[in-house]
């Protein structure tokens, strides 16, 4: 059951790492990023708005900041690649050359399109992993009272609820093959609203109310209160909750519109198109 | 009775085009082009049907439809007995595509990381694929350069290992669409070769597309010849043409057709 996934991570790793320098450089831009951000923490830690909109977190304002930002740009990354592997690994393949060869094999699109992000989902949780380390080992962020099986579960609920969506933005690419909407409104809106950067309490209050239609203010929060502050399942149970309800909304939804737009690219002729 | 391993009935393939933007005022508008009209054609087990015709003729569409790979708007087709329509896991277990293009390759893989990869998605386990691409490359003459990636290769190279990712499922038809296209002489030779001594001897069904005459005349038992979109002639490859050649057949048949539209 698992040796097609496998086949897709293990082809997908072999070529990443063929780009050795790209590969090296993904994770010195990682260090890079989480130092700039250290400065920045510092720099807003003095601001006392800040240490009232991030109450919730406690302690020294600009440590709490710090990893306030931190898990919100290292989770962010899940977003993005739930948003946009589906679609561009199908846009890859297809320019490449070798969805077409894929196709004429007795594996289902379906089965390719989700193995085909696989290795997208597993490098950024390598890189997740690298964002926490750094800033847990050289910037003193406090992960000593994380819950990690909340945190897992809110993760695993945020890659569903993404990727739902994602799946849409690949239905877009089959047919239109380039201009989808999807990634571009949610992802932006998402970063703008959903708490990456800071907390949506410091928006206006018709702002924070359309924060709550995107899942990824529902993902981080549980996801920050779980790692910062111990958070167990009942006190996360309500994000949770709101992730599994989207998930359960759209994840049928996305699978019609994908099988729709596998259809109307067979009929076109236009599948291996791009 | 003479096992019939692809049959198609009146199988049409329509290709509807909107104006859309490039007519703001009738953006809803559209156009219909028949790429595939009305083909019947049946095919038996061990035969080495050649598809001929000029480009645009049609014949990679149809191939597409036979290979899954486009759905038809009409008429009806079964593969190894299973229904072109209903039944595509099934068809798709039972062929191979080979093709001339050399992109349909992981560049940066080894010609046998590439073949592992494929084999998995036939659905061969770990052990069984490990054999078949052994023998695979051994058929192919590529053992020796399976370790090499394929960016390496030469054109004649990557063609064989277009031709051992055909063969690792085991497949009842191979499709092969200008399989020929970019090799020279030689190598063209070699794959002639390979298609008669060793696929059609081992009773596989071969259904090559090209517009190579000497190819079709060398190497098919049977021919068809499509022109805009129609099959204007089909028969065994030395009775078809009577005294002439097929290249005189074909040239003369294909005037006449586009002299009648």
């Amino acid at each position: 059951m698992l040796r097609k996934p496998l086949a897709f991570l293990k082809k997908d790793f072999l070529t990443e790492i063929s780009y050795r320098f790209s590969f090296v450089l993904q994770f010195i831009s990682i260090f890079f990023s989480v130092v700039m951000f250290y400065f920045v923490a510092q720099l807003l830690g003095e601001s006392p708005t800040l240490q009232q909109k991030l109450g919730d977190y406690g302690g020294d304002a600009s440590q709490s900041y710090f990893a306030f930002v931190l898990i919100g740009i290292a989770f962010s990354n899940y977003l993005s690649v739930g948003l946009t592997s589906f679609s561009s690994s199908i846009r890859a393949e297809q320019m490449i050359g070798t969805l077409e060869a894929m196709l004429v094999t007795p594996t289902r699109l379906s089965n390719i399109v989700v193995s085909s992000s696989l290795w997208s989902f597993a490098f950024t949780s390598i890189q997740v992993a690298v964002y926490l380390l750094i800033g847990g080992i050289f910037f003193g962020v406090d992960f000593g009272n994380a819950s990690p099986l909340p945190a897992i579960t809110a993760l695993i609920l945020t890659v569903v609820a993404f990727s739902s969506l994602g799946i849409i933005s690949a239905s877009f690419i089959m047919i239109f093959k380039r201009g989808d909407p999807i990634a571009w409104v949610i992802a932006t809106s998402s970063t703008l609203l959903g708490g990456v950067y800071y907390p949506i309490t410091i928006l206006p209050e018709w702002l924070q109310t359309l924060s709550y239609i995107f899942p990824i203010t529902y993902a981080l929060r549980a996801i920050r209160m779980s790692l910062l502050k111990g958070a167990g399942f009942y006190d996360v149970g309500g994000d949770l909750l709101a992730l599994v309800i989207f998930s359960v909304i759209m994840l049928p939804i996305s699978l019609f519109v994908f099988r729709y737009a596998v259809a109307r690219a067979k009929r076109d002729g236009s599948l291996a198109y791009y | 009775m003479a096992d019939v391993v692809l049959e198609t009935h009146n199988l049409t393939k329509e290709f509807i085009k909107r104006r859309g933007f490039s007519s703001p005022l009738h953006p809803f508008d559209k156009t219909i082009f028949t790429a595939v009209k009305n083909i019947s054609i049946t095919v038996e087990r061990g035969e080495i049907f050649g598809l001929l015709g000029p480009n645009g003729a049609g014949k990679t569409t149809l191939t597409k439809m036979l290979c899954t790979l486009i759905l038809p708007s009409g008429g009806s087709a079964s593969v190894c007995g299973y229904d072109l329509a209903k039944q595509q896991g099934n068809v798709k277990a039972s062929i191979a595509l080979i093709s001339s293009e050399e992109r349909s390759f992981y560049w940066r893989l080894t010609g046998r990381q590439n073949l592992e990869f494929f084999a998995a998605l036939h659905g061969l386990a770990k052990d069984e694929a490990r054999e078949r691409i052994d023998e695979a490359l051994d058929q192919v003459d590529m053992t020796a350069a399976a370790g090499r990636t394929f960016k390496e290769y030469s054109t004649g190279m990557k063609q064989r290992i277009g031709l051992a990712r055909g063969l690792l499922a085991d497949p009842d038809i191979f499709f092969m669409d200008e399989p020929t296209k970019g090799l020279d002489p030689v190598a063209t030779r070699k794959l002639h070769d390979f298609i008669i001594n060793r696929m059609a001897a081992e009773g596989k069904t071969v259904f090559l597309a090209t517009h190579h005459l000497a190819e079709a005349e060398q190497v098919c038992n049977r021919v068809g010849i499509m022109s805009n979109g129609e099959m204007v002639a089909s028969g065994v490859t030395g009775e078809l043409t009577g005294d002439s050649s097929l290249a005189e057949y074909f040239h003369a048949l294909i005037s006449d057709t586009e002299a009648e539209e």
